[in-house]
Formats: structure tokens, C-alpha cells, sequence
């Protein structure tokens, strides 16, 4: 207990020396990673908490930020709240359309609750761009940050510290209602709902409130974005901001407290990264997604955790390293292999060859000829030595435990 | 009247070919109990492939090479991919399969570009079927509906009149005993698995030439298929067939129909007040069309939540 306090004491201190460490550019990153994390964290509540997997929660997430958007512009551009409490707008219209989309998805559990979830998000994005009104056709709403408490929230720590507060604040909340009755009747919900009828529990009003509070919570993640964007548009209602906070929640591992939140934040700075070295990051996240899937159902923190308990048997380092090694040098392959595909199948390429013949592409400070066989032999060849050697250490691991047993 | 005709044939045969997407979905449902989330990317697959093979081979063999090698695809999903996350439960099945998605929809994009390839029916089949009142119509349609009734026959006959047809049955019923009883469970799973990726991508290959081909088609397709199914009853063939015609058919239907909310209450002396209240109340129905499968899936859960075929859980 002193162990995990002190962590995140440490981490706190550190999120809040962020502003002194970093430049603009990477104190904005923080700000999408914060956001992000808190997303994540209301969508595990959800899925992992009391198990039942949305596929719509983007929702939410773009309600809280249009509803923040609209707020922000009442009364003529004073706002209806003073600038730091405008998130409570996002929360308010989360938590309310939570309620009623939660009463419908809530009727049934399992593959048709996440069918109709993702059914209600996709009839709210065919509907956004009709109602012009309120979600502003193409080019969206956009509102301005107005100065208030003293404070002008025009510079980006600024916001990075409105963000920040509003999202250890709402973790903190989500966090202690893990340990409220309530919290543990969610998970009772994900383990035995029949068991939790018999006793007497309303699980339909459980679940719907449930979806309620990710709703809100949700909604406040969109309205960060908005306040940190200064804008919202329909485009935060695609299916893509559902795929990324369950890709996100689920690498890092839904059932661990911290693993959404950290999944979201490293996999959205891997995204920061990559958006200027390439056009595949997402089909990484989707590949990386089925390989957490297949062979790490707990996810990643999920992993790290149950083995830093001791629940997989002893730490070996040697093995461990091998591995790593052997991933990283599949991964190096395969990226390599995605990446010379990208660019001859681009339209750049398909420009280039306008000139005739096949140019080389440029990748990672060489040329690569389209049909010269070291192009293909050097990027699959990584790839398979480095599953090889992965495949080499887990036969040796796994018949090393069958002489133990 | 004869606007009325053709919408109803149109929305018949944009039911049928949802059945036909929808049928492979109940089937791997009813039989492994995990909806596959990746089975209108598999429709997406067939509508590519056959674009891509259409100028070496063409467009006959290529609708049927298309479907076969989706076919492969889909066995190869089930045997490598499914088979070993189904230890960890239904949710990580769903998941995976929702993963796969994600990676066929990034991978046809990294090939193919972000934007509708011009995947056009072939110009010995783009000729009119017959005329009412002056409109025509296109032969192709009818063709669609025509490859997607013959399939159902196919499927139907193969399920309830061959020897085949009830081990897949019973190992749909009761695993366990058809295993016992010496048949090779996994094999039929896998089987089914195929066929229904099969019949996702003929049906890619085939409407992929009427209708745009474009890597949102998955997502677009499959969203209404998810509601087909939530509609029709999980897991009951003809519960997909019925909410498939029903959905086709009033989409069809509500794209040739101008009436807005308002002008339904104009009827008793609102109209007024709803145009100027404008937003959902002034829309047209036409426009709306796309949002209509939702509407009604609300409705079916509300009334009748297991859907209009399905049993009761």
C-alpha cells in the first residue's frame, strides 16, 4: 500500500513538473495523453469493471465536447461557467444521454449490448451532419477560452494544468468508487449478473447507471478536448474514436486499474511520434491489438503486473531478454516490410512512375529498389529470425517447466 | 406507381444481398457463439480481390476466385487466430475479431489509397432488364438477386438435405455428442467458418461493382448487418432473412419519400412551429434514410427484445 502511494505521489510530482521539462510541442502531446488516459478510463469502468464491451463510446466522449463547445459560446461568448468548470457541461450531457442510451443497450447483455452501442453511436454520426444547429455541419463549432479566476488559459501550460486537475481528479473518483459498494456490485455484474439478480439486485438500473457514470466521465474527456482545441466537430463522433479507446484500453489490459490509462498514453505518444514518420500507425495499433489478444489477454500492464506478483512463477531475466530481443527484431522487420510497401503502393510512387521504369524508395537512409531481392529478402528475413528465436526460447521455457512438473 | 415498383425491387434485392452477408454471421454465431466482427470486412475483401483480378482474369472468374480465396482467408482466421483465443472467452473472441477489422480495413487502405477504386460492372452485363413507364432497369440488379436466391437454395438444400448438412446441424446443437460420436468437430467449425466467408465475399464481388468500392464499405455494410441480425434474432436463419428484406426495402423506400416531421404536424396546425424549431423536426425523411435500421432496431428491442425471430433468452 505505502509501495503504490508512493508511486503515485512520484508520478504526480513528475505530471506536474511536465510544463519546466518539456517544450510546446511535447507538453501538447501531454495534453492529448492526459486526455486520452482519462478517456480510457472511463471506458475500462465500462468494459472492464462491469464487462460490457461498447463499441460506441465515442459518443459520449463528442457529446461532453460539443456540449462544452456550446457552453462556452452562451451568452454571447461569456460563457455559461467560468472557463475551469466548463468540463462540468461535458459531464452533465454525458451523464444525461448515458442515461437514456444506457436504458436501451442495457436491455440485453453481451454481443447485443455491444451491437446496440455501437448501432446508437453510428445513428448519432449519420444524424450530426443534418443538425447543423448543433453540431455544425463540415466545418464544426468553435468557441474561445475566455480568462477567468485571474487566470487567462491562453498559453499551453495553462491548459495543460486545467487538464491535468480535471484528469486526476476524475481518476481519483473513478478510482475510489472501485472501492464503493456500488463499484463492487459493477463487477459482480461482470462475473455472475444472474447471481447478482437472485440476491435481489436490480441489474438492469446497476448496469445503466454503469454506463451512466462512463458516460459522464467520458463526456468530461470531451470536454478537455474541446477547452484544449478551442473547437469541436462531427468528425469526434467517427467510429475511429471508439476503435482507439478500445484498442487503447485493451493493450493495455481492461481489468487492471492503471493499464487503460497507461495503454492510452503511451499508445497515443507512439502516435504523436509516428504521425510524421508514417502513414501506418493505425494498421500498427490494430496489429499490435491482435498480437496483445492472442497472447497476452491481460494486456500489457495487465502481464507486467500479474508477473510482478509472482502469478507466472519466478522472473527469469535471460529468457525474458531473449525475447525482447527476438521482438524488437521481428518487429524491425515487419515494420520495415509495412513501411517499403506503403510507399510503392502510394500515390506519390504511382506519380513517379510516370517517368517510367520503377524508382527507388527512400527508407530508413537507403534506396530500395521495388524488385531488387534484397528489398524483400532483408525486412521478412528479420521478421522470421526474430519469431524463430522467440519460437527457440518458448519451447525451451515451456519444456523446462514440464521437467519441473 | 412505377417509381413505387422499382423501389420495392431495389430494396428486395439490397435485402437479399444483406441476407447474404448476414446468412455466413448467423450461421458462425449459431455455431461458435461469437459474433464476427470482421465479417463485413470479409464482403470488403471479396469486392477488392475481384477488382484486382477482374483485368487478368476476367469479371466471371474473378467473382468466383474472389470468394474462394476470401474463403481460404476466413479458414485461416478461424484456424490460427480464433481458435486460440477462445480459451480466454466469448469478449476476446468479439475483440479479435473487431481487431482483424481494423487491420483488413489499414491494409486495404495501404494498398488501394483511402478512396473508391473504380470497380465498374462489366459492359456485356450493363444493359436494362426491362422498361415500366419509361424508366429502365438494370439487368445487373436483378443478377445480384438472382447469384444471391441461388445461393440460398444451395445453403439451404446442403443444410436440412444432405448428410453433411445434419453433422453441421447437430454439431451446432450439441458439440460435445456429434465429437463422441467420432465426426470431427473442429473441422465442421471450420468449414462453416469458410463458407460463410465465402458467401461475405461473393457478395462483395458481386455488389462491389453496382455499389462503390471503397474502404469504409465494411464499416458501413456491417453496421447495418449488426442491426439485421439484432433485428432478425441472433443465431435465426430466417429471422436474417426477414429483417433483411424488411430493412432493404423500407431504405429503398425512404430515399424517394420527402415528408419532414414538420410536415406531418402541419397536419394539425404545427407546422409552422416545428419549421421554425428547425433540427430533427424539419429534416426530410430521404435524408434521414441511412438512420432509418436504428430507428427501427430501438423499436424491435423495445418491444421485443430477442429480436423477431429469435428465442427467447
Amino acid at each position: 500500500m505505502i509501495r503504490k502511494l508512493s508511486a503515485v505521489v512520484a508520478v504526480l510530482i513528475l505530471l506536474l513538473a511536465l510544463p519546466a521539462l518539456l517544450s510546446e510541442a511535447l507538453l501538447n502531446a501531454s495534453v492529448q495523453m492526459l486526455i486520452a488516459a482519462l478517456f480510457a478510463t472511463s471506458f475500462a469502468l465500462l468494459c472492464g469493471q462491469a464487462g460490457m464491451l461498447s463499441f460506441g463510446h465515442a459518443a459520449y466522449f463528442g457529446l461532453g465536447a460539443f456540449a462544452t463547445v456550446h457552453a462556452m459560446n452562451a451568452f454571447g461568448g461569456d460563457g455559461l461557467l467560468p472557463t475551469p468548470l466548463l468540463p462540468l457541461a461535458g459531464a452533465a450531457v454525458g451523464l444525461i444521454s448515458g442515461l437514456g442510451a444506457g436504458y436501451f443497450s442495457t436491455q440485453r447483455t453481451g454481443t447485443y449490448f455491444a451491437m446496440i452501442t455501437l448501432a446508437l453511436a453510428e445513428l448519432l454520426h449519420a444524424l450530426a451532419p443534418h443538425l447543423k444547429g448543433v453540431f455544425g455541419g463540415e466545418a464544426g463549432v468553435s468557441a474561445f477560452r475566455m480568462p477567468a479566476w485571474g487566470i487567462g488559459f491562453g498559453s499551453t501550460t495553462e491548459v495543460y494544468y486545467l487538464v491535468l486537475g480535471w484528469t486526476v481528479l476524475c481518476i481519483a473518483l473513478l478510482w475510489g468508487l472501485t472501492l464503493t459498494p456500488f463499484g463492487r456490485l459493477a463487477l459482480g455484474l461482470r462475473e455472475n449478473a444472474h447471481r447478482l439478480k437472485f440476491l435481489g439486485y436490480n441489474t438492469h438500473a446497476l448496469g445503466t447507471f454503469v454506463f451512466a457514470l462512463s458516460a459522464g466521465f467520458a463526456g468530461v474527456a470531451g470536454a478537455l478536448q474541446a477547452l484544449n482545441i478551442e473547437a469541436a466537430n462531427y468528425v469526434v463522433l467517427e467510429t475511429q474514436v471508439s476503435t482507439a479507446v478500445l484498442l487503447n484500453t485493451f493493450i493495455g489490459g481492461a481489468k487492471v486499474f492503471f493499464g487503460p490509462a497507461i495503454g492510452a498514453a503511451a499508445m497515443s505518444f507512439f502516435g504523436y511520434v509516428s504521425s510524421d514518420l508514417t502513414r501506418s500507425w493505425l494498421l500498427y495499433q490494430g496489429v499490435i491489438f491482435m498480437l496483445v489478444m492472442m497472447y497476452l489477454p491481460r494486456g500489457i500492464v495487465g502481464e507486467i503486473v500479474a508477473r510482478l506478483r509472482g502469478e507466472a512463477g519466478p522472473l527469469r531475466p535471460l529468457p525474458l531478454l531473449a525475447r525482447a530481443v527476438g521482438i524488437a527484431v521481428a518487429s524491425a522487420g515487419f515494420v520495415a516490410a509495412i513501411e517499403l510497401l506503403q510507399r510503392f503502393f502510394s500515390t506519390d510512387y504511382k506519380a513517379a512512375r510516370q517517368a517510367g521504369g520503377w524508382p527507388p524508395v527512400e527508407f530508413a537512409g537507403h534506396l530500395w529498389a521495388p524488385f531488387a531481392p534484397l528489398t524483400w529478402v532483408v525486412p521478412v528475413g528479420l521478421t522470421l529470425a526474430g519469431l524463430g528465436l522467440v519460437a527457440i526460447v518458448n519451447r525451451r521455457e515451456a519444456r523446462r517447466q514440464e521437467a519441473r512438473a | 406507381m412505377e417509381q413505387i415498383v422499382f423501389a420495392l425491387l431495389n430494396g428486395v434485392i439490397y435485402g437479399l444481398l444483406l441476407f447474404m452477408v448476414s446468412a455466413g454471421l448467423t450461421l458462425i454465431f449459431g455455431m461458435m457463439g461469437v459474433l464476427n466482427f470482421s465479417h463485413a470486412s470479409f464482403y470488403m475483401v471479396g469486392a477488392y480481390l475481384a477488382y484486382t483480378l477482374q483485368p487478368l482474369t476476367g469479371f466471371w472468374a474473378a467473382i468466383v476466385l474472389a470468394p474462394l480465396l476470401v474463403a481460404g482467408l476466413g479458414i485461416c482466421v478461424e484456424r490460427f487466430v480464433l481458435r486460440r483465443v477462445h480459451a480466454f472467452g466469448h469478449a476476446h473472441e468479439l475483440l479479435v475479431t473487431f481487431g482483424l477489422s481494423v487491420v483488413i480495413a489499414e491494409v486495404i487502405k495501404m494498398f488501394y489509397g483511402n478512396f473508391p477504386v473504380d470497380y465498374a460492372v462489366p459492359s456485356g452485363l450493363n444493359f436494362s432488364a426491362f422498361a415500366l413507364g419509361g424508366m429502365e432497369y438494370p439487368f445487373y440488379r436483378l443478377f445480384m438477386g438472382g447469384v444471391a436466391l441461388v445461393m440460398f437454395a444451395a445453403l439451404y438444400l446442403m443444410l436440412t438435405r444432405t448428410r453433411v448438412g445434419i453433422v453441421v446441424r447437430a454439431a451446432i446443437y450439441r458439440p460435445r455428442m456429434v465429437e463422441a460420436l467420432g465426426h470431427n468437430v473442429p473441422l465442421v467449425f471450420m468449414s462453416i467458418f469458410g463458407i460463410g466467408a465465402f458467401l461475405a465475399g461473393l457478395a462483395g464481388a458481386i455488389a462491389g461493382a453496382f455499389y462503390t468500392t471503397n474502404p469504409n464499405m465494411a464499416l458501413e455494410l456491417g453496421v447495418v448487418v449488426f442491426v439485421v441480425v439484432v433485428v432478425g434474432g441472433l443465431g435465426s436463419m430466417e429471422g436474417a432473412m426477414l429483417a433483411s428484406i424488411v430493412i432493404g426495402v423500407m431504405n429503398s423506400l425512404a430515399v424517394g419519400v420527402n415528408v419532414s416531421l414538420a410536415d406531418v404536424l402541419g397536419r394539425v396546425g404545427l407546422g409552422d412551429w416545428a419549421r421554425d424549431t428547425g433540427g430533427v423536426l424539419s429534416l426530410q425523411l430521404s435524408s434521414l434514410a441511412a438512420t432509418l435500421p436504428f430507428f427501427l432496431m430501438l423499436l424491435v428491442l423495445l418491444v421485443r427484445p430477442s429480436g423477431l425471430l429469435g428465442e427467447k433468452e
